[in-house]
C-alpha cells in the first residue's frame, strides 16, 4: 500500500500542455518532433510558393492568348515580348518566333527544316516551363509518405521509454506510463500535421501541373499549324 | 520562394501561439466515488436445513421430526442400503449414521466370501472344490507328425462354413414372461436427515433446524465488542491470554445476565485479562443484530484474543 502510494506520488507530475510536452520528452522524440515542425514549415512554404507560381502562370496564359487571337499582328506581338523573361504560353511563341526570325536572317531562308526545328523548339520549351512548375513538387510528395512514418517513430521511441520507466519503477501504475505516451503521441500528431496538407497539395498541384502542359502543347500545335501553313506558303 | 517561406513561418507560429493560449488543456478525469456494497455469501445450508415439523407436536424453539429410532441392524436384512433410513425425506444426504451390519450372531463359515449374512441355518459344509478333471489322455494333443508324402496331403480347401448366428441362441434364452423379474426392484433411495434425537415439535420460527449468522454479522458483532476492549497491553505474555466469555442476549441486543468466563489460565494477568474482556461486553451493549436470527445470537461465545488486537 505504501508503495503504491509512493510511486504514485513520483509519477511527474505531467504538464499536458504542449509546450509541456516537448519538454519531457526524450531527445530523440524531441528532434523528430523538430524535424517534423521544420517540415511542415518547408511544405507549407512551398505550397504558397506554387500557389501563388500557378495562379500568375495561368493568368499570364490568358492574357496572352487573348492578346494572341486578337488578330495583333505576330511580328509585333513578338517585338514586344523579345525582351521580357517570358513563361508559359509567351515563352513557347517567343522561342518560336526566335527561329522563324533566324531562319529568315541569311541570304537564303532556310525553310527546309524549319518545321521540324520549330517543334523542336517549342518541345524544349515545353519541358523546361513544365521543369519550372513541378519543382520542389517532389518534396511535398516525400514530406507526405515519409513524415507519418517519422512521427511513428518518434512515438515508437517513446513507448518504449515509457516501458523502460514502467520497468525501471517496478510498476504498472497508468501515472508512470500516461505522459511519456501522451508526448509519444504528439510525435505521430504531428507528423501527420505535416503529412495531411502535404499529401492533398501535392496531388492539386500535380493535376494543376498537368492541366498547364497540356494547354502549352495544345497552344504549341496550332502555332506550329499556323507557321507551318505560312513555310509552305512562302516555298 | 521567400515569399512562401516567411508566410509560411508566420502561419505556423501563429498557429502554434493560438494552440498554446487557446487549446484548453484536457480535462482531469473525474471518477466518481462509487461507494462499495457490500456482499454477503449467504449459505445455501439456511435452505436446505428448512425442516417440516410434526404437525401434532407441540412448538419447540428448535424444529425436529419425530425422533426417529436408529434402526435395528437386524440379521433378516443386512443388505439394506445405507441411505433407505426409516425417517427419509428428500432433502440432501446429510451424514447418517450409517447402519451397521450386526455380526452374525452364529459363527459364519470363514470360508464365504460373499458376506451374504442370510440366516444360516447351519454352516454349509464348505463345498470342496472339485478337482479338476484330470487332462485328458491327450485327445487334442497333436498327432506325433507322421511321415507323409507331402503331395497327398493337398485336399481342394472347402469353403468355410459362415459362424451360425448366434441370435437365434438369444432368442430362445428370451423369455417375456420374465421380464419383470429382470427389473430393478430395489427402491430409489434418496438421501436421508440426519437421525434427530430432539423431541418433535411443530416447528420453529423460521422452519430451519439452527439457524448460522453469516460472516459480515459475525464480523459486525466483533467490530462492536473490539472498539469497547482495551486489552492488558503491559501485562508479561499479554498475548496468550486468551479469555472466552459466553454471554446471553436478548431480543433487543442487551446483555442479559452476566457474562460468564469460560476459560482460565495460570498467568497471573488473566484476571485482568478476563475482566477487561467482561467489561467490553458490558460496555457495547446493545448490540445491533438481526431480529430474525436471534436464536443464533441468543447465546453467544466470544474469544477474546490479544494477538489480533495487537498485531493488527
Amino acid at each position: 500500500m505504501n508503495e503504491l502510494v509512493q510511486t504514485t506520488l513520483a509519477a511527474p507530475e505531467g504538464d499536458i500542455s504542449f509546450i509541456g510536452l516537448f519538454w519531457q520528452a526524450h531527445l530523440v522524440v524531441k528532434i523528430v518532433m523538430l524535424g517534423l515542425i521544420a517540415a511542415s514549415v518547408w511544405c507549407w512554404a512551398i505550397v504558397i510558393d506554387k500557389a501563388l507560381l500557378y495562379a500568375r502562370t495561368k493568368r499570364q496564359m490568358n492574357r496572352f492568348e487573348n492578346v494572341f487571337w486578337s488578330g495583333q499582328s505576330l511580328e509585333d506581338l513578338y517585338g514586344t515580348l523579345q525582351n521580357r523573361s517570358n513563361h508559359g504560353l509567351a515563352a513557347l511563341f517567343v522561342a518560336a518566333m526566335r527561329e522563324w526570325k533566324r531562319s529568315h536572317e541569311g541570304a537564303r531562308p532556310a525553310l527546309g527544316s524549319l518545321q521540324q526545328r520549330i517543334d523542336r523548339v517549342m518541345d524544349l520549351t515545353i519541358q523546361r516551363e513544365a521543369e519550372r512548375l513541378e519543382s520542389r513538387l517532389l518534396v511535398l510528395a516525400s514530406v507526405g509518405s515519409a513524415a507519418p512514418f517519422i512521427g511513428l517513430f518518434g512515438t515508437v521511441w517513446g513507448i518504449m521509454t515509457s516501458f523502460q520507466a514502467i520497468a525501471a519503477s517496478e510498476s504498472t501504475n497508468l501515472a508512470v506510463v500516461a505522459p511519456g505516451i501522451a508526448e509519444a503521441l504528439f510525435a505521430t500528431a504531428l507528423g501527420l500535421l505535416a503529412a495531411i496538407p502535404a499529401v492533398i497539395a501535392y496531388n492539386k498541384f500535380s493535376s494543376d501541373v498537368g492541366k498547364s502542359v497540356g494547354r502549352m502543347e495544345g497552344f504549341a500545335d496550332e502555332f506550329s499549324a499556323i507557321l507551318s501553313r505560312q513555310i509552305d506558303e512562302r516555298t | 520562394m521567400r515569399v512562401g517561406l516567411i508566410a509560411s513561418l508566420t502561419g505556423h507560429s501563429v498557429v502554434l501561439l493560438w494552440g498554446l493560449v487557446a487549446l484548453p488543456g484536457p480535462n482531469s478525469f473525474s471518477v466518481p466515488q462509487v461507494e462499495s456494497l457490500p456482499v454477503d455469501l449467504v449459505p445455501i445450508e439456511e435452505l436446505t436445513r428448512l425442516r417440516l415439523g410434526e404437525r401434532d407436536a407441540e412448538v419447540r424453539d428448535v424444529a425436529a421430526l419425530q425422533p426417529s429410532e436408529q434402526p435395528e441392524p437386524t440379521q433378516e436384512e443386512p443388505d439394506e442400503t445405507p441411505g433407505e433410513a426409516q425417517n427419509t425425506q428428500a432433502t440432501p444426504p446429510a451424514p447418517t449414521p450409517a447402519p451397521e451390519p450386526a455380526p452374525t450372531p452364529e459363527p459364519a463359515p470363514v470360508q464365504d466370501q460373499e458376506a451374504a449374512p442370510e440366516p444360516a441355518p447351519a454352516p454349509d459344509p464348505v463345498p470342496v472344490p472339485e478337482p479338476e478333471p484330470a487332462p485328458e489322455p491327450a485327445a487334442e494333443a497333436p498327432p506325433a507328425p507322421e511321415p507323409e508324402p507331402i503331395v497327398a496331403n493337398v485336399v481342394p480347401r472347402t469353403k468355410p462354413t459362415p459362424p451360425a448366428r448366434t441370435s437365434r441362441q438369444q432368442d430362445e434364452n428370451f423369455q417375456p414372461n420374465q421380464i419383470a423379474a429382470l427389473l430393478n426392484k430395489v427402491e430409489p433411495a434418496g438421501g436421508a436427515t440426519s437421525q434427530s434425537n430432539t423431541p418433535a415439535s411443530l416447528g420453529s420460527r423460521r422452519g430451519e433446524a439452527n439457524v448460522r449468522m453469516t460472516q459480515s454479522e459475525l464480523d459486525a458483532l466483533r467490530g462492536q465488542i473490539s472498539q469497547c476492549w482495551n486489552p492488558p497491553v503491559g501485562a508479561v505474555g499479554a498475548e496468550d491470554l486468551n479469555v472466552r466469555v459466553r454471554i446471553n442476549l436478548d431480543q433487543s441486543g442487551q446483555v442479559s445476565g452476566s457474562p460468564e468466563v469460560m476459560n482460565s489460565s495460570g498467568n497471573p494477568a488473566f484476571r485482568a485479562a478476563a475482566s477487561s474482556a467482561v467489561r467490553a461486553v458490558m460496555r457495547c451493549a446493545p448490540y445491533s443484530l438481526p431480529v430474525a436470527k436471534y436464536d443464533a445470537w441468543q447465546e453467544v461465545i466470544i474469544n477474546f484474543d490479544p494477538r489480533e488486537m495487537l498485531g493488527g
